[in-house]
């Protein structure tokens, strides 16, 4: 048994024999989520199967594979009859080899347009299957080779074979970059990592036809894995930071602003460059947290008054700084941001502290940190922990949003009684059909939420855009601002139109609870099904391990149960003549047949 | 290495693969005695043994490999 998430990770604990004897006991458990995977591939797919299964079992994930047959990528993309559909996957992924490449380029008649025309056969392969699908694909770059014909030379000559795969992984990125429904598992990167000469094992190719040598595999599954794991929700989110030893050398309380290591002297530079790197997570939606034991106006210090300090105040989302004991600081951490512990990685350089957030709380990331902190960068590096599948200006100021959240904290205090003070927040609601200007955010808040979502469906992009154009649903996305800030899109109702109004989903982002959000979403849906002329609305609740908070949903508006199932899941209805418009205080901006919010 | 050696680390490595503690190989042990033995299991014993032996195989040896007996004589040339 591995002790913690963050050991889990390490490669030394990643042995690829190991892993085959995980599978098989994996296959044992009671896994709380079924994922499927499709793999189209040019290579034998036994040995990588087995090792995906347990990765995804050491997250309580159960991974059921579709292993098409060898070689049969195309045959199995364009009949539309073939298993891979009838199999009803999650997500396909495309992993093509270069050995198989290789020979294809040696055997063209011309290597002219090699690249580009095979890029166009990926591309159209991609989009066969968003025809048939609502998958979500992954697909593989190529390794570059590790032989080079022309030595340094190979990359100016466009016909070398080094050369016609780095423009063939160039376009793919392109066209994945244009395609927005297409992940990138990026083999080529991870090769290099493993060593492009450890990644090939020519005699396990001639022998077996595997992707990679036995060594490198769990590196190759283990980024398989962290993309899916991602696109179903399960990233980190949030990363907690200790102060002293962690983000400078020295104790601020006791050195003094002047004597921390930050900077050029000593060994500040290596604390530097790893601030740049928080920064650069911050930037692409990470949260960054500081919990930390100092006396408050010390730990502040130094973000506001030390030139080297790259991290500012308003960088970071939570800042506690005090003497208590760090698994309740994150504890703390935790309820401000509406997040999961298994979503936060923890930082410190203390072996102590490590160890006891580590015991308190099981499910945070705590890396072990080097004494060295010209390390940190580089351990990180080999735990690949951020993994993200979307990304979206609004990501950029989440950390303003989270700094409202602690304003209207802050004001909420002020008022004794609730409504009131919602009513001081002046709230304005925007209401809006999915858009392909807002679907990136709505792709990202479907992959993020998991607390307040009702069936948690996890639609990807091209799914999104089929329900957008498909005439029996009615997608809505709602947007909230108030005084202190646009909190943007946080909540995303998708209606099925039949006999009655079906809530197919219904999702919120937990940073707007409590402020009558609910209750207006519903009013509008009851309003929409009055004009429709529907008698009911009809809900289903679906659970999971993470959304309890929303068991009571459908009662809580007054809906009887018609439904439950062995697995708990129960549907709800309730006519439309028997709801009466619930009161909240959020003005509405209107849009469309929405537009006569009846409060 | 000698054969009285060699076996009982090499059934080891077979108990480990298969994961089943109940097999004692014989030289004459072919791939149609052991039931989980396909061609994925060979690839992996074959990896097993080379790191448990510190030895590797040519990729001519390991396709000709027949038997346990085969192996064990090969063990024994490629070891100190």
């Amino acid at each position: 048994m591995i002790s913690s998430q963050a050991a889990a990770r390490r490669l030394d604990q990643l042995d690829y024999f190991d892993l085959l004897r995980e599978a098989k006991k994996s296959a044992e458990m009671t896994p709380n989520k079924i994922i499927r995977l499709a793999i189209l591939a040019d290579f034998s797919t036994q040995s990588l199967a087995p090792i995906l299964k347990a990765l995804c079992a050491r997250h309580g994930v159960g991974l059921e594979i579709y292993e098409a047959a060898f070689d049969s990528i195309d045959i199995e993309v364009i009949d539309p009859t073939s298993e891979l559909y009838k199999f009803k996957p999650h997500y396909v992924a495309i992993i093509m080899t270069t050995q198989q490449l290789r020979g294809k380029i040696y055997a063209a008649g011309s290597r002219k347009d090699f690249a580009e025309s095979a890029t166009r056969h990926l591309v159209e392969l991609w989009s066969r299957i968003a025809e048939r699908s609502s998958a979500q694909l992954v697909q593989a770059t190529f390794v570059l080779p590790a032989e080079r014909a022309f030595g340094n030379y190979e990359v100016k000559v466009p016909h070398s074979v080094g050369a016609i795969i780095a423009d063939l992984n160039h376009g793919i990125i392109d066209a994945a970059r244009q395609a927005g429904n297409v992940l990138i598992c990026d083999t080529d990167f991870i090769a290099a990592e493993a060593g492009r000469q450890k990644w090939f094992d020519d005699r396990l190719w001639i022998l077996s036809k595997a992707l990679c040598s036995f060594d490198a595999m769990p590196r190759f599954g283990r980024s398989l894995t962290d993309i899916i794991l991602a696109a179903d929700g399960r990233a980190v989110k949030c990363v907690a930071l200790d102060l002293d030893g962690t983000l400078w050398g020295g104790t601020i309380g006791d050195d003094g602003l002047e004597s921390i290591r930050l900077g050029e002297l000593d060994d500040g530079e290596a604390f530097v460059e790893f601030q740049h790197f928080l920064l650069e997570l911050k930037r692409r939606g990470i949260i960054l947290a500081v919990v930390s034991k100092n006396e408050r106006h010390h730990a502040l210090l130094p973000f506001q008054k030390h030139p080297d300090m790259v991290l500012k105040e308003e960088d970071i989302a939570v800042f506690i700084a005090n003497w208590e004991n760090k698994a309740d600081n994150i504890k703390t951490v935790r309820r401000i941001l509406n997040i999961g512990f298994d979503s936060i990685v923890f930082l410190d350089d203390n072996p102590f502290e490590r160890g006891l957030v580590r015991e308190l709380l099981p499910d945070v990331i705590v890396p072990e940190l080097p004494d060295d902190p010209s390390l940190f960068l580089s351990t990180l590096a080999d735990l690949a922990l951020f993994e993200t599948t979307s990304y979206s200006q609004a990501d950029e100021n989440r950390v303003a949003q989270y700094r409202q959240e602690a304003a209207r904290h802050e004001l909420s205090n002020e008022f004794s009684d609730i409504d009131s003070y919602l009513v001081s927040l002046d709230m304005t609601m925007k209401v809006e059909r999915f858009s392909e200007f807002n679907l990136p955010r709505i792709v990202q808040l479907m992959q993020r939420s998991n607390q307040f979502n009702l069936t948690t469906r996890r639609y990807s992009e091209s799914a999104c855009t089929k329900l957008m154009c498909d005439p029996d649903y009615y997608t809505l996305t709602m947007s909230l601002k108030d005084k202190f800030g646009d909190s943007g899109l946080i909540s995303i109702i998708i209606l099925k139109m039949s006999d009655a109004v079906v809530i197919d989903e219904f999702l919120m982002s937990c940073r707007v609870l409590k402020r009558g959000v609910e209750a207006f979403a519903m009013n509008a849906i009851f309003e929409l099904a009055r004009q429709r002329g529907s008698h009911s609305v009809v809900g289903s609740y679906l659970p999971t391990p993470k959304n309890g908070m929303v068991r009571d949903f459908y009662p809580g508006f007054g809906f009887a149960r018609v439904e439950e199932t062995l697995h708990g899941e129960t549907t709800w209805r309730m006519d439309v003549e028997a709801y009466s418009p619930l009161p909240h205080h959020i003005n509405s901006w209107p849009l469309g047949e929405i537009s006569n919010d009846p409060s | 290495m000698i054969p009285r050696e060699i076996r009982p680390r090499l059934n080891a490595v077979f108990q480990s693969v298969f994961d089943d503690s109940s097999i004692e190989i014989e030289d004459a042990t072919t791939a149609s005695d052991i039931a989980q033995w396909d061609s994925l299991t060979h690839i992996n014993l074959i990896l097993a043994i080379e790191r448990s032996f510190a030895v590797r195989f040519t990729t001519r040896e390991v396709r000709a490999l027949k038997t346990v007996g085969d192996l064990i004589v090969l063990i024994q040339h490629k070891t100190p």
